[in-house]
């Protein structure tokens, strides 16, 4: 409820909407972001934390 | 200088990229803030973020639609001729939504989206494979049907005009409900407290509330 909060609550409907939503100006370059599989791949297994997501990881 | 496209922001407003540290890239009604990018590989997760602190601290000062995370574009004039392009329909959406903030709702199954085991017959055999998976399929059918009824009273509780409401249900197996609502900032303590109250009488799920965001759900892409 406060954005200081961000670190308590689930990361992947911020990486979500980063992603997949905003606006976009068409005909730009478009860079990858290394990690993200990694990122959905916690995120989709649990509701988790930036913590959380930074152990696994370091664990992968 | 190659360029990360941060947000747009209304002429007016060009000011918070000095105290930002942002490059300004001008069109007539709207500017496009945008970082020096080096363009040596792929981005990581510190990027991902970095991009919504930015977005986040242009939002608190001034309106602004944010872009989303990985536009780059070769150099200053590459993206001012693709903001001309698109000028006019992004000072519609600015005037639109640039004041209002996105508030992230997600509501979490509590035991995770888990499915019980199924049987009590050996796991190796074909009967308690198919049994498994008529149990999957029930218990989707019935989350499904509990998302759709928590949706509902979500959007009871929240009394938001429908048009500044996305929602997805069941978007991933940990996940009942996904929604963006777009409120003004005035608004945000009192539909926090509401939906407070909603999370206590939810026994099955999570309640989280994300937010004030930019409008990043509602900004429009062409």
């Amino acid at each position: 409820m406060r954005e200081g909060a961000t670190l308590d609550v689930p990361l992947v409907e911020l990486v979500d909407r980063l992603l997949n939503r905003g606006v976009v100006l068409t005909g730009e370059l478009t860079i990858s972001v290394a990690g993200v599989d990694l990122v959905y791949l916690g995120l989709s297994v649990v509701l988790t934390s930036v913590e959380t997501i930074r152990e696994a990881g370091a664990k992968i | 200088m190659t360029l990360l496209l941060r947000a747009i922001v209304g002429a007016e407003d060009v000011g918070v990229a000095a105290e930002l540290g942002l490059t300004v890239v001008p069109a007539t009604s709207v500017v496009a803030l945008a970082s020096p990018w080096a363009a040596a590989g792929a981005a990581g997760e510190a990027d991902l973020l970095d991009h919504h602190r930015v977005i986040q601290a242009i939002f608190a000062r001034v309106p602004c639609l944010p872009a989303r995370f990985g536009s780059v574009f070769p150099d200053a004039g590459a993206l001012g001729a693709r903001l001309a392009l698109r000028e006019r329909d992004l000072a519609t959406q600015l005037a639109r939504l640039g004041h209002r903030c996105e508030l992230a709702i997600t509501c979490a199954w509590r035991d995770g989206g888990r499915v019980a085991p199924a049987t009590s017959v050996p796991a190796s055999t074909g009967r308690a494979y198919l049994e498994r998976g008529v149990v999957r399929a029930r218990t989707q059918k019935e989350r499904q049907l509990r998302a759709d009824e928590i949706v509902a009273r979500l959007l009871g509780e929240l009394a938001v005009e429908p048009a500044f409401i996305r929602h997805r249900t069941c978007p991933r197996p940990a996940v009942a409900v996904s929604m963006s609502a777009l409120v003004t900032r005035d608004e945000i303590d009192q539909i926090n407290s509401r939906l407070e109250r909603l999370g206590a009488q939810l026994p099955d799920v999570t309640t989280v509330v994300q937010g004030p965001w930019a409008p990043y759900t509602f900004a429009v892409s062409e």
